[in-house]
C-alpha cells in the first residue's frame, strides 16, 4: 500500500460510514481508497473526511467517478466534508458536488446522511446493520 | 492505355454513286447514313470486334449493345473491323450490296485483306494526328506561362525598400504552372512601409491578371485610405466588379511603422503573418473574407510590435502546404516551430528553404507558387519583452514526479505576490500538465525528461511545460460526470479539463517531437479571494 495515504473506515451512526482520508487521492493511492471503500458496504451512506486531504490529482477525480459508480450501483449515497476552497472548486466545476453532498462539518455531514432514505439496491442489507 | 473516345468512331462510312464498282463486288449502299457512329467505351460490340478476326455480319450479333443497334439504323450490315498491333482502331462499315444478295465468302476475304492493309495505315495517320494536337497544345501552354510569367514577374516589385534600421527580403518561386501569387511594397508618409502579399485562387494568365489588377487597385486605394481594414474593404468592392465567377484572391496588407516596429495589418483570408521572437515564434490573428466573394466585406484589424531583434514572416500556401512523398502535409505547427527556432532577418527565408527541402525531398514537385516576405527589425533584442526567466528545469517521466515540478515552481515564484487561492490554481495546473507530459507525451519513459520553464512578466507568470511527445495532442471529449456515471465515458480524462479552467491562459503547440503547453497566470484577477 502507498504510504502516501492512511485510509480510515468507521461506522458512526447506523447505517454511516467515515471514510478519513489522510494524505493523496491519486492513481497511487487507489487501492487503499478502494479498500477502504470496500470496508463500507454494509452501509447505506458513506462519508468522506477530506479533513486531511493533501494532493487531489485528476487521476483522484476518476477514482472518485468510479467509486461513485459502485455506490450508485449498492443503492449507497457519498458525502463529504473537510474539503478546502480550493479542492471545493475543482467538485463544482467537475459537478462532482452534485453526486457527492458536501458539507461545513462531521456532524452536518452524519446528521444528513443518516436521514438518506434507504436505496431499493441494498435495502435489506442496510437493516441488517448493527448500530455502533 | 489512353484510348480516346474519338478513335472509337466507327470509320466513316462513304457515300458512293458511282457504279465503277463491278456489281459482283461490294459495294457501300447508297442508302447508308454517312455520319459516324459513336461507341461508348464500355460497349460490348467493341470486343466482339476486335476478336472477330474478320467481317461481322450484323444480323449475326445477338448480345444487346448499343453500338450495334445504332449501326444497324445507319444501315450497316458488314462491319469489318480495322485491327492494329491487337487494338481496334476503326471499321469499315458496309450497307447491303448493291445487289441486294448476301456477301460471298470472296467478298469477305476480299475486306479481310483490304482491313489487314488499311489498319496499319489509317493507325500511322491517327499517330501523326495525336502527336500535332500534343505538339500544339504543349506549344500553347508554353506560350500561356510564358505570358503569364511576363505578367507576374513585371508586377513583383524589381527592387525592395532598404529602410533605416530594418532588412527586407523576399523570395518568390513559380511553380510550373505559374500561380497567382503577389507581393509588394508601398512607401507611405511619416515613416511607413505598406506591405502585401496575396494569392490568387487560380493559375495561368487569368490568374495573373487579376493579381495585377488587385495590385493596382490597391496601391490607388493606399493613396486616400490609411487604415489597413478600409483599404480591404475598399479593394475588396472594386475587385468585385471584375473578378471572373470562382475566382478570389487572398491578400494581407499591412502598415509598418518604421519608428516603432509596430506592424497593423487586416486580412483578406489570407495566411496569418508570424513572428519570429527572441523566445519562439507566434502567429497573429485578424479575420475577413477573400477578396471578390462577396462585397460590402469588413474587415478586422490586428496589430503586433516588433522589436529589434525579431522578425515578421508573411508567407503563401505553398510553404505550409507542401506534402512530401507520404503524403504528409509540412503543416502549420512545423512553419511555427521553425520560426522559432531558426534564424532571425533574411538567413529565415533560407533556413525555411532548407527545412522544406529536407522535408519534401528531392523530387518534389512544386505545386503552387513559394512566396515568403520578411521583415527584421535590426539591433540586440531587450531582455525577453520585460520577460525574466525564474527558473528552468527538468523531471524524470515517472508517474507521481508532476510533484517535484510542482515544488519547484512553488519555489521559484516564492518572491512573487499572488493570491494564495490564484496559487492553488496555478499548482494543480502545472501538475496536471506536467502529468500529461510524463504520461501521454513521454508515455511514463524515464528516460525521458519534462522541460519546465518559468517566466516572471510585469503581470503574470508564465509556466511551460514541453515534452517528447509526437503529433496532436489528444483533445478528446469533454468529460461529462453524468457520461461517466452512466459508463459512456471512462472516470479518467479531466487533466486538460482542470488546466483550462484553472489558469487565466492555455496556449498548447504540437509538432513532430514536441508538445508544449504554457500555462498563464495573471498575478491579480477578480477572483483572487475566493476560488470560484
Amino acid at each position: 500500500m502507498d504510504d502516501s495515504i492512511r485510509m480510515n473506515m468507521r461506522s458512526a451512526v447506523d447505517g454511516v460510514a467515515v471514510i478519513d482520508i489522510d494524505g493523496d487521492v491519486t492513481p497511487a493511492t487507489e487501492d487503499a481508497l478502494l479498500e477502504a471503500y470496500a470496508k463500507c458496504d454494509q452501509a447505506r451512506a458513506v462519508v468522506l473526511n477530506f479533513g486531511r486531504l493533501s494532493y487531489m490529482n485528476s487521476g483522484g477525480i476518476g477514482l472518485l467517478v468510479t467509486m461513485l459508480v459502485r455506490a450508485q450501483r449498492h443503492g449507497q449515497t457519498l458525502h463529504a466534508y473537510g474539503l478546502s476552497d480550493h479542492y471545493r472548486h475543482i467538485f463544482e466545476l467537475t459537478r462532482l458536488d452534485e453526486t457527492i453532498r458536501l458539507h461545513d462539518s462531521e456532524p452536518d455531514a452524519i446528521a444528513v446522511a443518516a436521514h438518506d432514505p434507504v436505496a431499493a439496491a441494498d435495502a435489506t442489507a442496510a437493516r441488517r446493520l448493527p448500530g455502533r | 492505355m489512353t484510348r480516346r473516345l474519338e478513335r472509337w468512331r466507327a470509320a466513316r462510312a462513304r457515300r458512293q454513286t458511282t457504279a465503277a464498282l463491278d456489281d459482283e463486288q461490294p459495294a457501300v449502299s447508297a442508302e447508308l447514313d454517312a455520319s459516324p457512329v459513336d461507341i461508348a467505351a464500355d460497349d460490348p460490340a467493341l470486343a466482339h470486334f476486335q476478336y472477330a478476326g474478320g467481317p461481322v455480319d450484323l444480323d449475326t450479333v445477338s448480345f444487346d449493345s448499343a453500338a450495334v443497334r445504332d449501326l444497324r439504323a445507319a444501315g450497316v450490315k458488314l462491319v469489318v473491323p480495322l485491327v492494329a498491333q491487337g487494338e481496334l482502331i476503326g471499321l469499315i462499315n458496309l450497307g447491303p450490296r448493291l445487289s441486294e444478295q448476301e456477301y460471298t465468302s470472296d467478298d469477305r476475304k476480299l475486306l479481310e485483306n483490304l482491313a489487314g492493309q488499311a489498319a496499319p495505315a489509317l493507325r500511322i495517320a491517327q499517330l501523326v494526328r495525336e502527336q500535332e494536337a500534343e505538339a500544339t497544345e504543349r506549344e500553347r501552354i508554353a506560350q500561356e506561362l510564358r505570358v503569364a510569367t511576363l505578367i507576374q514577374q513585371n508586377f513583383l516589385p524589381r527592387t525592395l525598400p532598404d529602410p533605416a534600421g530594418w532588412d527586407v527580403a523576399a523570395f518568390y518561386r513559380p511553380a510550373r504552372e505559374v500561380g497567382g501569387d503577389f507581393y509588394d511594397f508601398i512607401e507611405l508618409p511619416d515613416g511607413r512601409l505598406g506591405v502585401l502579399t496575396g494569392d490568387v485562387t487560380d493559375k495561368g494568365v487569368p490568374a495573373a491578371l487579376v493579381m495585377a489588377a488587385t495590385r493596382a487597385i490597391l496601391r490607388a486605394t493606399v493613396q486616400n485610405v490609411d487604415k489597413p481594414g478600409d483599404v480591404l474593404a475598399r479593394v475588396n468592392d472594386q475587385v468585385q466588379l471584375d473578378i471572373p465567377a470562382r475566382m478570389f484572391v487572398t491578400c494581407l496588407y499591412g502598415v509598418l511603422d518604421l519608428e516603432t516596429g509596430r506592424f497593423v495589418f487586416a486580412n483578406a483570408g489570407h495566411n496569418l503573418p508570424c513572428v519570429g521572437r527572441r523566445d519562439g515564434a507566434i502567429e497573429v490573428r485578424a479575420a475577413g473574407m477573400p477578396l471578390g466573394m462577396l462585397p460590402g466585406q469588413d474587415y478586422q484589424e490586428a496589430e503586433v510590435s516588433l522589436e529589434p531583434g525579431e522578425s515578421l514572416l508573411l508567407y503563401s500556401d505553398a510553404l505550409p502546404e507542401a506534402h512530401n512523398e507520404r503524403r504528409e502535409m509540412y503543416g502549420f505547427p512545423r512553419l511555427l516551430g521553425q520560426v522559432g527556432k531558426g534564424p532571425r532577418g533574411a538567413t529565415l527565408i533560407d533556413h525555411l528553404l532548407d527545412d522544406l527541402h529536407s522535408f519534401t525531398g528531392d523530387d518534389w514537385d512544386q505545386e503552387d507558387d513559394i512566396t515568403l516576405v520578411v521583415l527584421h527589425r535590426r539591433g540586440a533584442a531587450p531582455a525577453n519583452h520585460g520577460r525574466t526567466r525564474l527558473a528552468e528545469f527538468t523531471v524524470r517521466s515517472a508517474p507521481g514526479n508532476e510533484r517535484l515540478a510542482v515544488d519547484r515552481v512553488v519555489a521559484a515564484i516564492a518572491g512573487i505576490a499572488l493570491a494564495p487561492a490564484r496559487l492553488e490554481r496555478l499548482r494543480t495546473a502545472v501538475a496536471e500538465a506536467t502529468m500529461n507530459a510524463i504520461e501521454h507525451g513521454n508515455e511514463n519513459n524515464p528516460e525521458l525528461q519534462v522541460e519546465v520553464e518559468v517566466f516572471a512578466e510585469p503581470s503574470a507568470l508564465l509556466v511551460r511545460i514541453s515534452d517528447h511527445g509526437g503529433g496532436p495532442i489528444d483533445a478528446t471529449a469533454e468529460p461529462d460526470i453524468e457520461a461517466k456515471l452512466r459508463g459512456e465515458q471512462t472516470p479518467r480524462g479531466w487533466g486538460l479539463f482542470l488546466i483550462r479552467n484553472m489558469v487565466d491562459d492555455v496556449f498548447v503547440t504540437a509538432d513532430d517531437d514536441r508538445h508544449t503547453v504554457e500555462l498563464v497566470m495573471a498575478l491579480e484577477g477578480d477572483d483572487d479571494d475566493v476560488p470560484r
